[in-house]
């Protein structure tokens, strides 16, 4: 399963926080899939993942755009 | 058994706030820093020290609001909510004659010891 998480157009913390609410409510196993435009949410996004336990498995990136997929592991 | 993770204790992390409201555009950092590192599973404090407990004193955060920012009263709002800890010096509230009875509801006093010991007891301490 994957679940869509459109954070385009919110600005630093909000894209993290939104991410955490989020991720409680996909469940083990499944995707996240985030989508931003904020400058800081790729660096944000990929060491919050790392902090907290979850699985980065794509990034990309589309002009100022960018589409982060994280696994829940934990 | 319990995974070794689950009973691991969170790393601390604390903020330490010496400005004031004369100087609104360093306030609104500690916040979204300490409410940011508790969504990174961090356990975050912020003491109060100096000028800073002119943040504290109810009303005053109301007051303060720059460019597109919301109120820094807001911003305090949901760091309290997310868990954030804050601690106010109390010789600063006697230094700066702000009564500990005015600070904002939530604010635990204390003073050296504590400071120090949260300095000690963080993983990371960040001044403003």
């Amino acid at each position: 399963m994957e679940t869509e998480l459109d954070l385009r157009g919110l600005y630093c913390p909000i894209p993290v926080l939104r991410t955490r609410e989020e991720i409680e409510k996909v469940k083990m196993g499944d995707l996240l899939r985030i989508m931003a435009d904020d400058p800081a949410a790729e660096e944000d996004l990929k060491r919050w993942a790392k902090r907290t336990g979850q699985e980065v498995v794509n990034v990309k990136k589309e002009g100022e755009e960018i589409m982060v997929t994280i696994r829940r592991i934990k | 058994m319990r995974n070794k993770a689950e009973v691991k204790e969170k790393k601390k992390i604390l903020y330490v706030q010496t400005s004031g409201i004369d100087t609104p555009e360093r306030l609104y950092a500690p916040f979204i820093l300490a409410m940011t590192a508790q969504a990174m599973d961090l356990d975050a404090s912020i003491y109060f020290l100096i000028k800073g407990i002119t943040v504290l004193k109810e009303g005053a955060a109301e007051r303060i609001k720059i460019g597109n920012f919301p109120t820094l009263k807001e911003i305090m709002d949901q760091a309290i909510k997310a868990g954030v800890k804050i601690y106010a010096c109390a010789q600063s509230c006697d230094l700066l004659n702000v009564p500990k009875g005015d600070l904002v509801e939530g604010v635990t006093i204390a003073g050296a010891a504590t400071v120090n010991d949260l300095v000690l007891e963080a993983d990371g301490a960040l001044y403003f």
